[in-house]
């Protein structure tokens, strides 16, 4: 134990940790029969009391006072005294009176034995009432010390009986009536008559009675106090040693022997106390309390897993406390500050070796045994010493409050809820109860947020997890690929990932991957330096620029070194970028950390299949470190790969898409599972994609799907999760927002070279009508979009798109048919010559007159285009 | 009803009942009704009074958010004044100047024997030190408990030497408990020092074209934002609240205001009082508890600054308040009409709650205070035939005069005189008792004995007091709502709070338990045929 670094206020008492002696002087009245209590003093000492301890135990509590004035201070107090004992008399008959004394009694001096002498001599009449004296400054100690001391001067002034009987004394520190009738119960199970003093079962927790009693009708009898000197022996339940310790009192004038233990409150001490109940009957202790042992120790071992992981700041009255500390010691529960605010030099030496026994396992080198102390200093000790628990009085409900920690209530008072009257300790089924309520206490607070706990502890250790949050909310709001209605942010993909680790059967190596880019013209592989480059320039250009995607040409993780080498040197450059990456995730597991610590955000995704079978038909093989794997056994480690990355992701807060490419008669089916599975993990989105037919792929001839099927799909998915309607399938070096790819404007740009303007003269421009951007697919007058490619020197450029009527997605949906011919033709523009799959006779006039070309044809976009221009130089037209 | 005032008050000795039978009077007996209050009280009886230290430390300086007030004496009376009055603050800013909370701290010099014999004053003195050290408040009280008055410490040249040592406000109070009769010992105590070192010392003067200062207001369970809320509605500034939600630096400036509205007539007076000859300021009776008072309470401060726009826009709040409570009243009022209630509270609000109870058609048929005076019985006109006794002489009376500065008349004599005659009386508290029916009993300084007697004799629906004699109420099966700390509930004042009691007295009636008192085995059995003479 090391000594406290926080200075105690030793003038300045701050949120005090006890009460004042009366307090404890009057409780313990309570618990003898037909007895009231006067305290000798101001009446407000007894109103406080009474407010006090009623709003405790929901009971009447009634004390009188003798109500001294000014004019008392002066002359003393006996006139008062002796008025107050009279009138108590007449109205409420008692048979006991205690009178207390209090601060200002004490300080004038007041001799209450002579003052009683007094009052019995001028009333021979009242002879019979049992009045007596109790010494009870406010400044005298704490309720505490005013409980023993009204016990100890109820045995030393009531006149003795000394014939010897065969009852047993038993003498408590203060308790709850509810552990009263306890003892009451325990003592009777081995027919052991007792003397209980005090008894409190009934009078501060009577049931409800028509007629109310005024005078206290439970409690210890004046009859059997008297015989307390010829009982058989006294047990004084109480762990400190009382100065004036009635248990002594009666050994030491009476000769009954004494015997002082602890309370049973925890299994040990329950333990002595039945053994000691066994020896004083002889009597074997009854199966009963056996078979209650055995349920408290097993429901010890039931809770030792949250108990363990318990720090406990202790505080109340000093035999309290004590029992408390054993209890939660032999539950692992260990004691950080263990406070009484009463002054109890023994406290430390009892309790001591078995703190450090318990410190020394769970190595907690500081602890702290405090007594005469306030809350202000217990509060300062259990934030610094990182408490997570408070066991005491509702007293404590201002730290529960301000140190966010659970308190367990016992003891006295309980203001703030109710039944403190009948809380338990004793015993086996009490220790039980106090045991549980603890452990209960631990895991309510831990069932609140351990997921949060740990999700920081593992995952997000690096991440202030709120900021980040709303950062990555933020950004997806922003980000283009994510939320299509953030379509004027703008996003720009980098192609610096050339390699790839797997070969999907929809797709040929030389064109850009189809799972985020779109095939057709390959892309130029830049190094990380020349990709900084590049994010710099369009920069320039382009302001809203905001989001930089590795998304090929092959697989960003592929490609790991360029791919980490290329976010550190934008974000170096640009904090504020928002980056994601698409994979097929085979080694995402590998590298999902690194992401999240390079600050990726986003993170796509492409899953063909959840089951491996299925996964068997998409994938010809997979590189995985270096071994090839084929057919199933690709397709499971891919798919576990897969859904592991996936889960670091989303547990670490990154919004994961996924892709999934519907590839008729082999996932088109399955693409509802795919999609809830990844639901479940956590996923934000799904973008289901048509597939697209590539040549010399093994899919080549596999029947595409139609826009529409991929909607129905879509639709249906819609209600297991988002779904993705936006996607423009892009390229991987897609500069722009998604309805403006301007890649092209870019696309020479390696390094610091400024844009080149594309000339214009001895070159062509096509205006395509493609669905897919790959193919020449689709009839003229079916169009949404033309793409406008460019022929120049042998070489075939992509222009932009244009949209020919926003929301004419397709025949169903669109009006009338002569307008939109007329729409096509208005965006071909300045064109040279339109290639398209069919055309109406109609169109095909009015494009001639124009003089735009017709080229008809089924092909490869850059195929047909170089053929069209080829036409054209050579005067051939369709 | 006469002969249940008689019923208990023959169960006493002839010396108990010879003090008791004036402080209990059955309305209408006597012409003029005439009680006696603020005597002692009767040593061994069991009363309910508190003490001055309760009075002055518990209710009116402990609601002052921003001092911190240390308790020197044992620590006992700090310990049970610390939290259990409801009176709810939190802290805030005005016009730049902070006020910080203190309510939910508990500060003692917490005396020990040694301290008693040598003296205190040097421990105070290092107390303060530490406050300073720690919380660094802009005023600190010090209020003493029993011994100190006896040992002799000088807790005002303590609070002289705070003052010059820390430039802050600190103010000794002697509050010794064994001061006066009750309570309102404390009250009268806290007011002087109030007078002489608070008010007027302040210089932020009110913004609004009219102000007034909230007198008497403790602000139990949000009462007093309540009727701060209502006040703002109408346009009114209010500079300072005494003292429930209140504080030092707001109080200070309290002499600034227009007009002092009185809630709690008990605990206040000497302030409203001393304010009126010192400043010249108006004071005006109110009770925002209860709709009817509140509505009366509205337009008698409209008829005093009587402005146009000010009338107009306080009628209405009126109607809007009313529509808004209206339907829930009535059926409130379905429910409760016809109830009848017993009332034992502190110095003001056994007679507040009357009002209230007859908006739900309830009628009082037992009322007494704690610790009043006879004129919060009787009305201010007795004041100068009341006998001072030996305890209430010896609370320092203080006697303030007109301040050259801020002394100002808002209104003539001829004015206040066509106010009288349009019903509004100026400094001036009519009392309990005109309000109360024929034949109810009112009884002063009801103690635990007589609760039960009277519970049983007059067997009202409800009992509404405290926490201490709560229980006994309840354990006789009556039902019982304390009006001291509204048992967690609250606020009661003005419109929606009217609303809230009656919801939670109606709860109260119902509670179910009520209905299953008696054990199947405990019933009467039905006896099968009939008796002779019966049918």
């Amino acid at each position: 134990m090391s000594k406290t670094k926080i200075e105690p206020m030793v003038n300045l008492n701050t949120n005090p940790c006890k009460m004042c002696m009366p307090l404890g002087s009057v409780t313990a009245f309570y618990g003898i029969k037909n007895c009231m209590s006067i305290l000798h003093g101001s009446q407000g000492c007894s109103t406080y009391i009474r407010r006090h301890m009623a709003t405790h135990y929901n009971e009447p509590v009634d004390i009188a006072s003798s109500s001294l004035t000014e004019q008392g201070t002066v002359f003393g107090g006996e006139t008062n005294l002796l008025k107050g004992l009279k009138n108590l008399i007449e109205i409420y008959h008692p048979e006991v009176i205690g009178v207390s004394t209090t601060c200002l009694a004490e300080t004038i001096g007041e001799d209450l034995p002579r003052m009683i002498g007094k009052f019995y001599a001028e009333n021979p009449e009242y002879k019979n009432i049992e009045i007596i004296p109790v010494k009870s400054p406010g400044y005298g100690g704490t309720q505490y010390e005013g409980y023993f001391s009204a016990i100890f001067g109820v045995i030393s002034s009531v006149s003795m009986q000394t014939e010897a009987n065969d009852c047993i004394n038993v003498i408590t520190a203060p308790l709850t009536p509810a552990d009263t009738r306890f003892l009451k119960e325990a003592f009777e199970m081995f027919g052991l008559k007792i003397i209980l003093l005090p008894d409190v079962s009934d009078n501060l927790d009577g049931g409800y009675k028509e007629e109310y009693d005024k005078l206290p009708s439970g409690g210890t009898s004046l009859k059997d106090i008297k015989k307390m000197a010829g009982a058989k022996a006294t047990i004084e339940l109480c762990g400190i040693e009382i100065k004036d310790s009635p248990g002594k009192y009666l050994e030491n004038h009476y000769g009954v022997p004494y015997y002082r233990i602890n309370m049973p409150v925890g299994l040990r001490d329950t333990d002595i106390f039945y053994d000691l109940l066994s020896k004083l009957s002889e009597i074997d202790v009854p199966e009963e309390i056996t078979i209650q042992r055995g349920r408290y120790l097993d429901a010890m071992i039931d809770a030792h897993k949250y108990n363990g992981e318990g720090r406990a700041v202790i505080f109340g009255e000093p035999d309290y406390v004590a029992s408390t500390v054993r209890l939660c010691v032999e539950n692992g529960v260990m004691p950080l500050v263990v406070a009484t605010g009463s002054v109890c030099n023994d406290l430390k030496g009892l309790l001591k070796d078995e703190i450090d026994e318990i410190a020394k396992k769970y190595f907690i080198d500081r602890y702290e045994i405090l007594q005469d102390v306030d809350f202000k200093t217990i509060e300062a000790l259990a934030k610094e010493l990182h408490a997570n628990l408070l066991i005491g009085s509702s007293d404590g409900r201002r730290m529960e409050e301000s140190l966010g920690i659970p308190l367990v209530r016992r003891g006295f008072p309980i203001h703030d809820r109710v039944g403190g009257q009948r809380l338990r300790m004793l015993g086996y089924e009490g220790s039980l109860d106090y045991m549980e309520d603890i452990a209960n206490a631990l895991l309510s607070k831990k069932e609140a947020d351990f997921r949060e706990n740990i999700h920081q502890q593992y995952y997000k250790k690096e991440l202030q997890e709120d900021k980040m949050k709303e950062l990555i909310e933020d950004k997806t709001k922003n980000h283009p690929c994510f939320n299509g209605c953030a379509s004027n942010t703008a996003r720009m993909h980098l192609a610096v990932a050339p390699r790839c680790n797997i070969q999907c059967n929809y797709c040929v190596r030389k064109f850009d991957c189809p799972n985020e880019s779109r095939p057709g013209v390959t892309s130029k592989i830049l190094t990380p330096i020349e990709a900084l480059e590049k994010y710099k320039m369009v920069k320039k250009e382009m302001s809203n620029l905001s989001v930089v995607g590795i998304a090929g040409p092959g697989d960003a993780l592929a490609n790991f070194e360029e791919t980490k080498k290329t976010l550190e040197l934008i974000r170096e450059f640009d904090p504020d970028v928002t980056f994601c990456l698409s994979t097929n995730g085979l080694m995402l597991p590998q590298y999902a950390n690194e992401l999240i610590r390079l600050g990726v955000s986003h993170v796509t995704v492409t899953m063909n299949a959840v089951d491996i079978n299925i996964g068997a038909k998409i994938y010809k093989y997979i590189d995985y470190n270096g071994v090839k794997f084929e057919g199933v056994s690709a397709a499971a480690i891919l798919l576990a790969n897969q859904l592991s990355g996936l889960r670091i992701l989303v547990a670490a807060g990154i919004i994961c898409k996924v892709n999934i490419v519907t590839l008729k008669g082999i996932n088109d089916k399955h693409i509802p599972k795919v999609v809830e599975t990844v639901k479940e993990i956590g996923c934000y989105i799904t973008n289901i994609m048509p597939f697209i037919q590539v040549k010399g792929s093994v899919f080549e001839n596999l029947e595409p799907v139609s826009n529409k099927e991929v909607n129905e799909i879509r639709n249906l998915c819609g209600e297991t999760m988002k779904q993705m309607y936006h996607c423009r399938q892009c390229r991987a070096d897609a500069i722009g927002t998604l309805d403006n790819d301007r890649s092209l404007e870019f696309s020479e740009c390696k390094g610091n070279c400024g844009s080149k303007k594309i000339e214009e003269g001895n070159s062509y421009t096509f205006a395509v009508a493609s669905k897919s951007g790959m193919l020449v697919d689709t009839h003229f007058g079916h169009v949404a979009e033309l793409y406008i490619y460019e022929y120049k020197d042998g070489d075939v450029c992509y222009k932009e798109k244009r949209e020919i009527q926003k929301y004419c997605t397709g025949e169903e949906n669109c009006g009338d048919e002569a307008d939109k011919i007329d729409n096509i033709i208005k965006a071909i523009g300045e064109c040279d010559g339109v290639i398209t799959m069919r055309i109406g006779e109609a169109p095909k006039q009015k494009l001639n007159k124009k003089n735009v070309k017709v080229f008809v044809t089924y092909d490869r976009i850059d195929t047909a285009v170089k053929a069209a221009a080829e036409q054209m130089g050579n005067g051939q037209e369709d | 009803m006469s002969s249940a005032r008689d019923h208990l008050l023959e169960q006493y000795s002839a010396r108990v009942y010879k003090n008791r039978k004036d402080h209990v009077v059955t309305k209408g007996e006597k012409d003029p009704d005439v009680v006696t209050a603020n005597t002692r009280t009767i040593p061994g009886i069991i009363t309910q009074r508190g003490c001055c230290f309760a009075g002055c430390k518990g209710v009116v300086l402990g609601p002052i958010k921003d001092a911190a007030i240390i308790v020197h004496g044992p620590i006992g009376c700090a310990y049970y004044s610390w939290g259990t009055r409801r009176h709810k603050a939190v802290a805030d800013e005005r016009d730049g100047e902070q006020a910080d909370s203190y309510l939910e701290y508990c500060f003692s010099t917490d005396m020990q024997e040694p301290d008693i014999v040598f003296g205190g004053e040097k421990k105070l003195k290092q107390a303060i030190t530490e406050a300073m050290s720690i919380f660094n408040p802009t005023a600190i009280f010090i209020c003493s408990t029993c011994p100190v008055g006896l040992i002799g410490d000088d807790i005002h040249a303590v609070a002289r030497w705070a003052e010059e040592e820390y430039s802050i406000k600190c103010i000794g109070f002697s509050c010794e408990g064994y001061k006066g009769v009750s309570q309102s010992a404390g009250h009268h105590i806290a007011n002087n020092q109030i007078i002489k070192y608070i008010i007027g010392t302040g210089d932020r003067a009110p913004k609004k074209k009219f102000s007034v200062n909230i007198l008497g207001e403790y602000n139990i369970g949000g009462d007093g934002w309540e009727v701060e809320k209502l006040l703002k509605r109408c346009g009114i500034e209010v500079v300072s609240v005494f003292t429930g939600g209140g504080s030092y630096r707001d109080m200070k400036n309290s002499h600034l205001a227009d007009l002092n509205l009185v809630q709690c007539h008990r605990s206040i007076n000497y302030v409203a009082d001393m304010m009126y000859t010192k400043y010249g300021m108006d004071w005006l009776k109110v009770n925002f508890i209860g709709i009817e008072s509140s509505v009366e309470a509205l337009r008698n401060i409209a008829k005093y600054f009587n402005d146009a726009e000010l009338t107009a826009r306080i009628e209405d709040v009126i109607s809007d308040e009313i529509a808004n409570v209206f339907d829930e009243v009535q059926y409130l009022k379905s429910k409760l009409k016809g109830k009848t209630a017993a009332l034992y509270v502190g110095g003001s609000r056994s007679h507040h709650y009357q009002t209230l109870l007859k908006d739900f058609g309830i009628s009082t048929v037992l009322a007494g205070y704690e610790f009043a005076h006879r004129d919060d019985y009787e009305g201010r006109e007795v004041i100068p035939d009341i006998k001072m006794d030996a305890d209430s002489k010896n609370i320092e009376s203080i006697t303030v005069e007109k301040d050259p500065k801020y002394y100002k008349v808002l209104l003539s004599d001829e004015q206040k005189e066509a106010l009288k005659e349009k019903g509004v009386n100026l400094n001036y508290y009519e009392g309990m008792f005109k309000e109360m029916d024929e034949g109810s009993i009112i009884c002063d300084d009801l103690n635990h004995f007589e609760t039960e007697e009277f519970l049983h004799i007059l067997k009202p629906d409800i009992f509404f007091s405290g926490i201490k004699d709560k229980f006994v109420a309840q354990k006789g099966g009556f039902l019982s709502r304390q009006l001291h700390s509204y048992d967690y509930s609250g606020p009661y004042s003005t419109f929606s709070g009217a609303v809230r009691f009656g919801q939670d007295i109606l709860m109260g009636l119902s509670t179910p338990a009520w209905g299953l008192i008696r054990a199947p085995w405990k019933q009467i059995p039905n006896l099968e045929g009939s008796l002779g003479g019966e049918e």
